[in-house]
């Protein structure tokens, strides 16, 4: 696992790549920070909807992650080198795996340290609120990630069809159709970031911790069952 | 000659009473399509340690054969074995494979020596820096281990990734076209390494454009025409199978038409014509007559024979004719 695990951290540390995941993960930092020295800014309600809600979960965050996630095993696939990992003795999810941890390795940090970031800025060193911003977001990193990694093995159009998910999904449906919602990634992350920290975040939608938690699971272990499936029964270019 | 002929033959040839060797790897009723395209139809031969020459025309489907002799691709109708297992999905099986595709499925970013490591690590290799260090060692590449392998030549590329494939010294090798890029002091490295690997008892299928070197080196080809096994056996059983086939013999001689005149009256030859730089060109169909034959009826018309030669006396040909029959 550790080879693989090496093997696509160096694959997925681009120096544009990351150019571009820090572009994508300082904004929500500069326009909390453009906010707060607006007089005409919203309120707290529509900081936490518009920022933490719609941009930073529902945008930056898979936005991120899908630059990492979908080139996991989608740039295998293009350049043929998957087969050097499936000719090998390894369990498939021992492929599957350390190909997601990856994923996560890169794309975690920014994200969480957007988030973090954004969140301190924004509640004034309310450590608990900050806390809670941030483990959701690495919760929701995950689960993105487990999605758009299985995305980059199913589809050559990886890139292309997770915009679309994350455009008319996350950021319409999801966002005005209450019953979408139930199939979002944003929403669950936002469930956890209320769980944690109730009091800060009472305004936003949410369903309990424990279901957030065990939504959460069910996505990045099914996703990731799905991955280990694809990889036992595609064929190898 | 009939495709029935020929499967008849194969089925002697590969099915030998006597063959005390057991099939290492397994084709039965092997067929695979993609959407109405059939790549492979019904196709079914045993390999048994030592080279297997995997050959045919561009398209005829051995890439997809070898892809699912080695479990990258499945099978729509049959089934493939190695070692009496399913190669497909059976990941355990592949410490016993080692696999080289056809493409250049390097990590340009990686030092030589890198990759052939990562690839040791993969395989549960216990020795991983000596094992490496054999490995490089056998395609003559110390000099380069720790050179990125995107400042490689083609050639050199190659055979980094046969030191990845062999590094866990597999007992069967599946090579995709591995000469690409080679010069020909590497072809010559190549082939000494290949029949190392021979006398120690690997089973070996080797798939190359390089006719030739293949014919040199397989002890067994398995011919693919259009999907399908047109024969297999030793390159000269199959030339053996093949003599009702017309052949075009190149005679060069002090009187090429005095000779045509001649020659052309010999039950064994069919037909002839004097190309325009001199050369008589006979077309028969029994070449083992003409052989006797040709040099008496020179010496009985007092004509110097300077050069005798086989036109299409290669395995190019033998496709060819494969596929128009």
């Amino acid at each position: 696992m550790r080879s693989v695990y090496l093997l696509t951290l160096r694959q997925l540390t681009g120096k544009w790549r990351l150019a571009i995941m820090t572009v994508l993960a300082a904004m929500p930092v500069i326009i909390t920070v453009l906010m707060l020295h607006d007089e005409s800014a919203g309120s707290v309600d529509q900081f936490e909807q518009a920022i933490l809600g719609a941009m930073l979960a529902g945008s930056i965050a898979p936005l991120v992650v899908l630059a990492i996630a979908a080139a996991a095993f989608g740039n295998e696939v293009e350049d043929r080198t998957l087969a050097n990992l499936t000719i090998s003795p390894v369990p498939r999810w021992k492929i599957a795996l350390p190909k997601l941890l990856a994923t996560i390795t890169i794309a975690g940090p920014f994200i969480a340290l957007s988030a973090l970031l954004t969140a301190h800025v924004a509640f004034i060193a309310d450590w608990p609120a900050t806390i809670a911003v941030t483990i959701s977001a690495i919760v929701g990193v995950a689960m993105y990630a487990s999605l758009f990694v299985w995305l980059g093995l199913v589809s050559t159009q990886a890139i292309g069809v997770g915009l679309l998910y994350i455009v008319l999904w996350e950021g319409f449906f999801a966002g005005f159709v209450s019953g979408a919602r139930m199939l979002s990634v944003r929403y669950y992350a936002i469930a956890l970031m209320h769980a944690m920290d109730p009091r800060r975040f009472a305004t936003l939608d949410h369903v309990s911790g424990v279901t957030a938690s065990i939504v959460a699971t069910v996505v990045i272990g099914g996703f990731l069952a799905l991955s280990v499936r694809r990889l036992r029964r595609m064929d190898v270019p | 000659m009939s495709t029935a002929i020929r499967n008849a033959d194969h089925a002697r040839m590969s099915s030998a009473p006597g063959t005390a060797t057991e099939p290492v790897i397994r084709v039965q009723n092997v067929s695979r399509w993609f959407g109405s395209v059939v790549a492979v139809s019904d196709v079914s031969f045993d390999v048994t340690p030592g080279i297997t020459g995997l050959l045919g025309p561009n398209g005829a489907g051995k890439t997809t054969l070898l892809r699912m002799m080695t479990g990258l691709a499945g099978v729509s109708t049959g089934s493939v074995t190695v070692f009496g297992e399913p190669v497909r999905d059976n990941p355990p099986l592949y410490r016993r494979i080692g696999v080289m595709s056809e493409h250049e499925t390097v990590y340009g970013f990686m030092k030589g020596r890198e990759f052939v490591t990562m690839m040791a690590r993969l395989r549960d290799v216990p020795d991983v820096e000596n094992a490496v260090d054999r490995a490089i060692e056998l395609v003559d590449l110390a000099d380069a281990q720790y050179r990125p392998m995107e400042t490689y030549s083609r050639g050199m590329r190659q055979r980094m990734r046969l030191a990845a494939t062999l590094v866990h010294e597999p007992d069967v090798l599946i090579l995709d076209e591995p000469l690409n890029g080679a010069d020909p002091r590497q072809r010559l490295h190549f082939k000494h390494l290949l029949e190392t690997l021979k006398a120690q008892g690997k089973t070996i299928v080797i798939s190359s454009h390089i006719l030739e070197e293949v014919e040199q080196l397989a002890d067994t080809v398995l011919l693919i025409v259009n999907g399908k096994l047109a024969a297999s056996g030793g390159f000269r059983a199959i030339r053996a199978a093949l003599n009702q086939r017309p052949y075009h013999v190149r005679i060069i001689s002090d009187a090429p038409r005095q000779l045509a005149a001649a020659v052309v009256k010999l039950a064994s030859v069919d037909a002839v014509h004097v190309d325009p730089d001199g050369a008589l060109v006979v077309l028969s169909r029994n070449v083992g007559d003409l052989q006797l034959e040709l040099p008496r009826l020179a010496q009985a018309e007092r004509i110097g024979l300077r050069r005798v030669e086989p036109l299409d006396d290669s395995l190019e040909s033998v496709f060819g004719y494969l596929v128009d029959a």
